[in-house]
């Protein structure tokens, strides 16, 4: 971390192979889209290496530069609900052609609000804890457990609705 | 039932899917090109910092004890900032469209509707105005002009400048990409976007009449047509004597190339002209088969050159920030001492076009699209 603050380029390149594959998880995972997660997490990683140098090295790099991608997706999604007079679908292809073993839960969880989306992904897809979240999104860490706790009702009650269906 | 769920979204996202090698080598690419080295703290560097800080202490304690006997006046917290100026355009007669951007904020006004407030960058209108693409917080964004969003393509910066095709089918774009500007081309519907040249200058592409080609500045300053059909580029010869190529506009019709430096404008494939002064030039455009040049500075004039040796030239009273003319309609904003306006017509002299809006004092006009 100390070597790419200084601008060494090995050092910075394997910190960004180390990172890019969870940043651009979590940037799919959000937005639902491949291209747009493609685009979130280059930028994510653009912010984040033009930052180096305001970043307390002993803290470390993987929540900060969550942080920014997930950041980054929610204002991208939000900016496209604002330009719209329609109600946009958040995840407008989120019928994925990739292999995932729990498909019905992936459609119900492209449901949530981008709100409860990122939390959710934050949570169970990146494995941050609620404090951590909270930082992250700039949330009070109440806000942030009462999302989770919606979101966990909703999946609840979207994957009995199918259940019974 | 809550803790299956939670098991379940785990699994589900240990399973998700992998990013495309090519996607993290243009990301790697991007994020190396935005390092910044940090220098090590050094101990001078320190013992400098500490000594500015205790001047800083200093002079707060010095003004805080005039202040105390009513010798100054101290006031705490940021200044208040204005209210960002934004104006309501009016449709000019006869035309499909117009779009600025006014002190960092779009206002549009088509057939269509209005658009007004948002902050933008860059914009540009589809042929009939019928949308609007700008450049809004680091994407490329499509409008239909009633506000309703065609697409956003995400670009990694902020759009410099935009032009949209004749033909509609594709947009050519500057964009900011760390330290350089990026030209990329990309279809009419938000897709298939591709890089045409990784370092240019910020000046708007101009696209020839038949849409398969385009001009624009590349970083040595020089004019280039990049051919679509061909996927070539070929280097406009100028003279040295006119410097960098700041402006270029293809002719509306046919495929004449009209280009201006910091000496002059230069001409090829365009019937004769009348000679132009050796002077700096501000902009050019196309109204009809008439060349404009506006140049000046401070009190800028608009020379009209027309082939037969034609030749006028109109005074607008004040510096033109912006210029948009695209063969049919010009449209001109002009800083006046007194008051800002923005005007469109179709002929020249100045008495001829219309104002379509009496900007805020202070609003500053970056760009212009008139269709």
């Amino acid at each position: 971390m100390r070597k790419a603050r200084r601008g060494d380029r090995e050092a910075a390149a394997a910190l960004f192979r180390r990172y890019w594959r969870d940043a651009w998880r979590a940037a799919f995972a959000i937005t639902g889209r491949r291209s747009l997660a493609d685009d979130v997490a280059a930028d994510g990683f653009e912010r984040a290496f033009g930052a180096l140098g305001r970043f307390d090295d002993r803290r470390p790099f993987g929540p900060w530069l969550h942080r920014i991608v997930a950041n980054r997706a929610l204002d991208l999604l939000r900016a496209e609900r604002r330009l719209s007079d329609e109600e946009l679908p958040d995840t407008p292809d989120f019928a994925p052609p990739h292999s995932v073993g729990d498909r019905s839960l992936l459609a119900v969880v492209a449901e949530l609000s981008v709100e409860r989306r990122a939390v959710v992904v934050l949570r169970y897809g990146v494995g941050m804890t609620p404090k951590q979240i909270a930082e992250a999104l700039d949330l009070p860490v109440g806000t942030v457990n009462s999302r989770l706790a919606r979101a966990l009702e909703q999946l609840r009650e979207s994957l009995e609705v199918e259940h019974v269906e | 039932m809550s803790s299956e769920v939670e098991r379940r979204l785990e699994a589900m996202f240990a399973e998700a899917p992998e990013p495309d090698p090519g996607a993290g080598e243009e990301a790697l690419h991007r994020a190396l090109h935005a390092l910044h080295p940090v220098a090590a703290p050094r101990r001078g560097l320190r013992t400098a910092v500490l000594a500015f800080a205790a001047a800083i202490l200093l002079l707060v304690v010095a003004a805080g004890s005039l202040a105390a006997v009513g010798a100054l006046h101290v006031t705490f917290g940021a200044k208040a900032k204005p209210r960002p100026a934004t104006s309501q355009l009016s449709l000019p007669k006869g035309a499909n469209g117009l779009a600025a951007i006014v002190s960092g904020r779009l206002a549009v006004v088509t057939r269509g509707g209005h658009l007004h407030g948002l902050p933008a960058t860059a914009v540009a209108l589809s042929p009939h105005a019928l949308y609007v693409a700008a450049g809004i917080d680091r994407s490329l964004v499509a409008m239909a002009p009633d506000g309703r969003r065609a697409w956003l393509h995400p670009v990694g910066g902020s759009v410099v400048s935009i032009a949209w095709a004749p033909d509609g089918f594709r947009i050519a774009y500057v964009v900011h990409a760390g330290r350089r500007l990026v030209l990329h081309a990309i279809w009419g519907d938000g897709t298939h976007d591709r890089v045409i040249d990784r370092s240019v200058r910020g000046v708007r592409p101009s696209w020839r009449a038949d849409s398969l080609a385009f001009a624009y500045v590349g970083a040595g300053g020089n004019a280039i047509v990049y051919d679509l059909a061909h996927t070539s580029r070929s280097v406009v010869a100028s003279s040295k004597r006119m410097g960098a190529v700041t402006q270029l506009a293809f002719a509306p019709s046919g495929n004449g190339l009209a280009i201006a430096g910091r000496s002059g404008v230069a001409t090829k494939g365009v019937c004769r002209l009348p000679a132009f002064p050796r002077r700096s030039v501000d902009w050019i455009g196309w109204l009809g088969s008439s060349l404009l040049v506006a140049h000046g500075g401070r009190h800028t004039a608009l020379d009209s050159l027309s082939c037969g040796g034609g030749f006028g030239s109109s005074d607008f009273g004040g510096k033109i920030v912006a210029f948009d003319a695209g063969g049919q309609r010009l449209a001109v904003a002009v800083a006046r001492a007194k008051n800002n306006v923005l005007v469109v017509g179709t002929s020249l002299p100045f008495r001829n076009l219309r104002s379509v809006s009496r900007l805020p004092r202070g609003a500053r006009v970056t760009e212009l699209a008139v269709g």
